[in-house]
């Protein structure tokens, strides 16, 4: 957690810090087990267990000993990530994430030990926290959280601020036609909401279930920017993801909002990113709203996605394989609902990555492409803060946003 | 095959440090030659198999093993596979057991095409190990990729399958494809050679020319890369010197760079000077090509030195290794291990001409090929059984005779 404010600053000195993290660690090598989930290369067990016999030694890793952490950290993170990148990421074994963990901790580890600037050791507990997997009890999520109370205090930059200012003029909304208008009920019922959208599987913008939220109170750009400002996110640069100049790139928070919030050169969104789970703190400040008991999956299970960006995001009309509630906590963002059953009329792409996707441009239609699309039957709404938009499975959506924005989308089934 | 005056060197990631244990810095290594100088090399990550005039030997931190009566290696981190005259066999490395993992034997006949290629198929150094290839696809040689493979046909066509994710396959799509299918693009110019890298690919023409296609992340296929744009870019704010960055000589103009992170159809690649490329190799994220004037040049991801430049800067345009410049030493393969590239050199004939014909030194000869050495006496298919290496590298040489 972040140090509150007012709160005294931890002790001083890079020693104080070791001592710290040293704490998050078995106390004993013989603890230590370097468990993985399944089998790796024989090659890299002996590179596991040689960083760890640094780690163990009398005064911890102290000057040479440091650089050697650092550089088996390197390898292990070099080399796993090529198994990373050796197939579909959900083919990907939790063996070779556990590795690129482990690369992660000691090189962090190995910074820390050298007296390097916190802001070096978060990166790489982000990198873990991104593309690896849990050893150890979390240890990167538990490291990272000591090293945020060893950043300089004074959080707030020129982008924190300049954020805070509000645009002269709110972007006018589109209009939207009553007989294509969402339905809007106020904390509906348990069977009500069964029973009349998500049996029916009919969509519904629900109002009242945010109220009590903290996130609501207490969100804005500059608090993300306090909270996490340090924090390495992947941010997806261009229009949208169908764009053949689309990319995806990792920056810290802080370079985000400077970026692509307060001064926009180009479109930037950090979309799609289980932020909650690298950054606990903010998923105290969100609830997972009570209908997802009626789903058949645990509660663990709930995929809970960060949507974070300035106005003018699209993310172009496509299709999830799962029940959808999209919270809005600030901005509005403009959403068009189209049934599965439309699906002809919509022209799905051919390739395999992108058949969950419509060719069309909903809001700007190459009727002489597409002409079925003017066949298709939409709903649509401008969702407000406070309010969450219920997407059924398998129904299209097209969401821009108008102001800059913060969704929170639950996945379940 | 080398011939007396030849040496192999070796730039990149070292075995010991495979092993755990320090590195012997960035320079270049020479291959301690063994009995009759080394003729090929088949790098793995943490180890190297050489082919020496006394026959195969397994090198790794701190020690050989001979491995008799073998002809040729594909090896991997995994398994290692070995082929013989009469049977190809593959044992798991760092496991306990002393019985091959997979065997096939192996009908005798003209001199075979070189592994990965095998009668009917090719092999793989990890399960299943061996893959049937179509009646009618005529091989010469074929290379393994991370995720993909490609087949050069006898009539110099390239063929490309497997994972397509990054391009890799050069059909244009980022589709895979299960079965061998003819790069179109580069239908109509004969190839001489082709390589693959982690998820990269490469072919040089009859003529000369080098094609490449797939993932250029590490600025690997000598394209415009972003993420060393911005290295180079930060680099300069900062005011640190060049030792992590490596610009190119001539940089183009910011505004016209576009840059490339996946080639999906081949694209020729120039080399300055634009001399004629006679062989290629392609590492996980590098490439090295050596030119018929006798240098080496090489791109894409640098971080263990495996570029040869004596840093760790990665580079999306061609450097020549000066280093070989300096020691006039004239480059005649390249072989490039994951992270390493093996360069077989040698003085260049008397006197030095940019035309000079190598053929007329007889004992001469390219590192290329697929000629094999002469038949070690011992061709029996009880072919020894290389012992499992131990779980502790040894320190010194052990020669284990199976």
């Amino acid at each position: 957690m972040a140090a509150p404010v007012g709160a005294e600053a931890p002790a001083a000195g890079p020693g104080a810090l070791w001592a710290e993290v040293r704490a998050l660690l078995p106390g004993t090598e013989g603890e230590f087990t370097l468990a993985l989930s399944g089998e790796v290369d024989p090659c890299v067990r002996p590179l596991l267990r040689r960083a760890r016999g640094l780690l163990y030694g009398a005064e911890g890793p102290a000057g040479g000993e440091a650089a050697a952490l650092r550089r088996l950290g390197h390898v292990l993170r070099d080399y796993s990530w090529e198994k990373l990148n050796a197939g579909p990421w959900q083919e990907v074994s939790k063996a070779w994430r556990q590795v690129y963990t482990y690369g992660c901790l000691f090189g962090a580890l190995a910074e820390i030990s050298a007296g390097c600037p916190p802001v070096s050791a978060v990166r790489l507990c982000d990198m873990g926290l991104l593309m690896g997997a849990s050893v150890l009890d979390n240890v990167l999520g538990r490291l990272v959280r000591v090293l945020q109370q060893h950043l300089p205090r004074e959080r707030r930059g020129a982008a924190g601020l300049a954020a805070e200012k509000a645009r002269p003029e709110p972007r006018p909304a589109p209009a939207v036609r009553p007989e294509e208008e969402l339905p809007r009920l106020r904390c509906p019922s348990l069977e009500s909401f069964r029973d009349k959208h998500l049996i029916p599987q009919k969509p519904v913008v629900l109002e009242g279930i945010m109220d009590h939220w903290p996130c609501m109170r207490k969100w804005s750009v500059d608090y993300i920017c306090q909270v996490a400002g340090c924090r390495t996110v992947p941010v997806e640069l261009g229009s949208r993801y169908t764009d053949e100049e689309w990319s995806q790139k990792l920056m810290t928070v802080d370079d985000f909002i400077g970026q692509y919030i307060v001064n926009e050169k180009s479109m930037g969104y950090l979309a799609q990113h289980q932020l909650f789970d690298q950054i606990p703190e903010l998923k105290e400040d969100i609830s997972i709203p009570d209908y997802c008991c009626l789903g058949e999956g645990e509660e663990e299970h709930i995929t809970i996605n960060a949507w974070f960006g300035p106005e003018g995001t699209i993310s172009p009309l496509h299709q999830d394989p799962q029940q959808n509630f999209l919270a809005q906590v600030f901005g509005r963002k403009y959403i068009r609902l189209y049934s599965p059953q439309d699906s002809e009329n919509l022209y799905p792409h051919e390739s395999q990555i992108l058949h969950n996707t419509s060719q069309v441009d909903v809001e700007n239609p190459d009727l002489v492409k597409f002409p079925n699309f003017r066949k298709a039957a939409f709903q649509s709404c401008v969702l407000m803060p406070g309010q969450v938009l219920f997407i059924p499975v398998k129904y299209w959506h097209y969401v821009r946003s108008l102001d800059v924005s913060f969704s929170v989308s639950f996945w379940w089934s | 095959m080398a011939a007396a005056g030849s040496s192999w060197l070796v730039f990149g990631f070292s075995t010991e440090e495979a092993a755990g244990e320090p590195g012997p810095g960035l320079g270049p290594r020479r291959l301690e030659p063994g009995p009759g100088g080394i003729r090929r090399v088949w790098p793995a990550w943490s180890y190297v198999v050489v082919e020496t005039g006394a026959g195969l030997e397994l090198r790794s931190a701190g020690r050989r093993q001979r491995l008799r009566g073998w002809r040729e290696a594909l090896p991997s981190e995994t398994h290692v596979v070995l082929r013989g005259a009469a049977a190809a066999r593959a044992w798991r490395r760092g496991a306990g057991l002393r019985s091959a993992a997979w065997s096939r034997f192996l009908p005798r006949g003209p001199a075979p095409r070189p592994l990965p290629l095998l009668p009917g198929g090719f092999a793989l150094p990890r399960p299943p190990f061996y893959r049937a290839l179509p009646a009618g696809l005529r091989a010469r040689s074929l290379a393994l990729g991370t995720e993909h493979v490609l087949l050069l046909g006898t009539g110099g066509d390239v063929h490309a399958w497997g994972g397509g994710r990054h391009g890799q396959l050069g059909h244009g799509t980022l589709e895979s494809e299960a079965q061998p299918r003819l790069v179109e693009a580069l239908a109509g110019v004969p190839m001489a050679a082709v390589a693959a890298g982690g998820w990269h690919s490469a072919s040089v023409s009859e003529a000369g020319d080098l094609y490449m296609w797939g993932w250029n992340e590490s600025g690997q296929l000598a394209l415009p890369c972003k993420a060393l744009a911005e290295e180079r870019a930060q680099g300069e704010e900062a005011g640190a010197g060049a030792a992590a960055l490596s610009p190119c000589p001539e940089p183009p103009e910011a505004e016209a760079t576009t840059f490339i992170s996946i080639q999906a159809l081949p694209a020729l690649l120039d080399l300055p000077q634009e001399p004629e490329v006679s062989g290629v190799s392609c590492g996980s994220r590098h490439t090295a090509a050596v030119t018929r004037g006798g240098e080496l040049y090489t791109w894409g991801w640098g971080k263990y030195g495996q570029l040869g430049h004596g840093d760790d800067a990665s580079s999306d345009c061609p450097r020549r290794v000066e280093h070989l410049v300096a020691q006039g030493l004239w480059a005649e393969a390249v072989v490039c291990g994951p992270w390493t590239t093996y360069v077989c050199v040698r003085e260049p004939p008397d006197p030095p001409s940019s035309t000079a014909d190598c053929s007329e030194d007889p004992a001469a000869g390219t590192c290329l090929g697929p000629t094999l050495p002469s038949a070690p006496q011992d061709q029996t298919c009880s072919d020894s059984v290389p012992p499992e290496p131990n779980s502790e590298p040894q320190v010194g040489l052990q020669l284990h005779e199976g």
